[in-house]
């Protein structure tokens, strides 16, 4: 069953790998290195980690290698998730499909996609390995995955390449993410900020 | 602010597929992977392998009282030590009662170089899966303390905790042996169903292991060519006795140290690993002609063999 679908496994990963690909921006800010993001809305929003994202400006790359002048418009240390704003004037962003972390089970495959150590457009195939079975939403995803400092604030993505997660740390050899869930939360939180001081929008 | 998109990535489902697949075979399996809280910090792992049985890593029991286990329905049930054979790195445990599933086994056909498989643990509430391949399948084979396990298992995979003492599943959820990284130096290594078998039946029976016994420490030697030469020796290695203990068989069969063994009931002998393998539990009793070198001269002494005594629990670190 598993032998058979080797080869068919390999396409449709590097499918899945070129479509998020395009929703995956490399983040660069100065005195740091260099981290990941991922396209939230067309309209050029960027979500990443808030260790990635530690200055107010930060340079946004596609994955075509265009660069935009970002501003860092939230920062939230302890989610560890920050927003980055650019304008892509006429450049047409792809924004990342979202999923539904909730609905993970131990086994299921995970994609996640960054800039390892550098390198553009990485993709690691891991699975989830473990839910907590405690009530209530869970802090974190962690997963049998390999990562390395560089996918910070990059997606980890379900088996249809939708996104869970934002990969945020390295625990015990476990690639830990925040779920998209808290993502949202995040940027509600952000909305209604921004909405009660009545603040001009970014 | 816009929403995220909501199209959908172009993929084929093959991946989908195999998530199902695999989210499945952890489901299923998982069902019969328990917790055993038996030493400090996390739980260790184990698995409801016959009815009321639970197998485990033997290096991840550290005491030999009060311990409980915790199911995958949510309960928490006390145990009892049944046995454990260090040789293997493997425990058995009782529980009066599992509402459970136990592990559903596959033959060994599932074990080959390549094979998809999950590693499965349960060192906490939760089950845990690692996914990896089989990287090694190598013969029957003796571990540092003197085991045998019917087949080299390696596999590619992370340990993380709870590793050792879960069962190691094919991408259908069937059980093809138990992990461990306590037998070799903190590799991944897989012990499969017969051998896992083969040490349940005799700790539940006896409640331990028995080995054959010499009482001897031996070390290979080569041996000069004029001697091999002299008494036609079938090959120029044999095994110089470098220590005896007091009252063991082989003291008290007179043998002495700076002897050399070359052959065990006519089986050549060139390495202690070959001894091992003489003295299975059912040599226990029985006497052995052994024939040695003593003073350049051949000699044949006839050693009743004895039972190795229970080793003491080693502390080794693992997860």
């Amino acid at each position: 069953m598993i032998d058979a679908s080797v080869e068919p496994l390999g396409i449709a990963l590097a499918e899945l790998a070129a479509t998020l690909r395009e929703s995956v921006v490399e983040v660069r800010t100065r005195g740091a290195g260099a981290g990941s993001g991922i396209i939230w809305s067309a309209s050029g929003l960027i979500v990443t980690n808030a260790h990635v994202a530690r200055t107010e400006h930060a340079t946004v790359v596609l994955c075509d290698g265009r660069a935009f002048d970002g501003v860092v418009t939230a920062h939230d240390s302890r989610r560890d998730l920050a927003t980055i704003a650019i304008d892509p004037g006429a450049a047409t962003l792809r924004a990342a499909t979202i999923g539904h972390p909730t609905d993970l089970r131990a086994g299921d495959v995970v994609v996640a996609l960054g800039h390892p150590w550098g390198v553009t457009g990485a993709i690691a195939l891991g699975i989830v390995h473990v839910v907590d079975t405690r009530r209530g939403a869970p802090r974190w995803i962690r997963a049998d995955i390999r990562l390395a400092p560089g996918n910070s604030g990059g997606p980890l993505a379900d088996a249809r390449g939708r996104v869970v997660g934002v990969n945020t740390l390295i625990a015990g050899g476990l690639g830990v993410a925040v779920p998209t869930t808290t993502v949202s939360r995040f940027l509600d939180d952000v909305e209604a900020r921004r909405a009660g001081s009545g603040s001009r929008a970014a | 602010m816009a929403g995220p998109s909501t199209t959908m990535p172009q993929t084929s489902g093959v991946l989908e597929t195999l998530s199902d697949d695999l989210a499945g075979a952890v489901d299923r399996a998982g069902q019969s992977v328990v917790a055993i809280h038996a030493r400090r910090r996390i739980p260790a792992s184990g698995i409801h392998w016959r009815p009321g049985i639970i197998v485990a890593a033997h290096h991840t029991i550290q005491r030999d009282e009060d311990i409980t286990i915790s199911l995958a329905d949510g309960t928490t049930v006390a145990a009892t030590l049944v046995g454990r054979d260090p040789t293997t790195d493997l425990a058995v445990l009782k529980v009066d009662e599992a509402k459970v599933p136990v592990a559903s086994l596959a033959d060994g056909t599932g074990i080959r170089v390549g094979a998809l498989v999950l590693a499965l643990g349960r060192p906490g509430n939760a089950v845990t899966a690692t996914l990896g391949v089989i990287s090694t399948v190598g013969g029957e084979w003796r571990t540092w303390h003197g085991g045998t396990i019917d087949r080299f298992v390696r596999l590619d995979v992370s340990i993380y905790d709870g590793f050792s003492g879960g069962p190691l599943v094919d991408a259908a959820g069937r059980v093809l042996g138990i992990n461990t990284s306590g037998l070799s130096r903190g590799a991944a290594l897989a012990i499969p169903v017969s051998t896992v078998n083969r040490v349940v039946d005799q700790l539940v029976k006896t409640g331990r292991v028995s080995r054959g016994y010499l009482g001897l420490g031996m070390q290979a030697v080569r041996l000069p060519a004029a001697l091999v030469e002299r008494l036609s020796l079938p090959n120029d290695v044999g095994l110089m006795v470098v220590s005896a203990e007091p009252g063991g068989p082989g003291d008290t069969a007179g043998i002495l140290i700076g002897d050399v063994l070359i052959a065990i009931a006519d089986k050549p002998v060139g390495d202690p690993a070959e001894v091992l393998s003489l003295l299975g539990g059912d040599q226990i009793g029985k006497a052995l002609t052994t024939r040695i070198i003593r003073a350049g001269e051949p000699q044949s002494v006839s050693i009743t063999i004895g039972e190795r005594p229970r080793e003491s629990r080693g502390a080794r670190r693992g997860r």
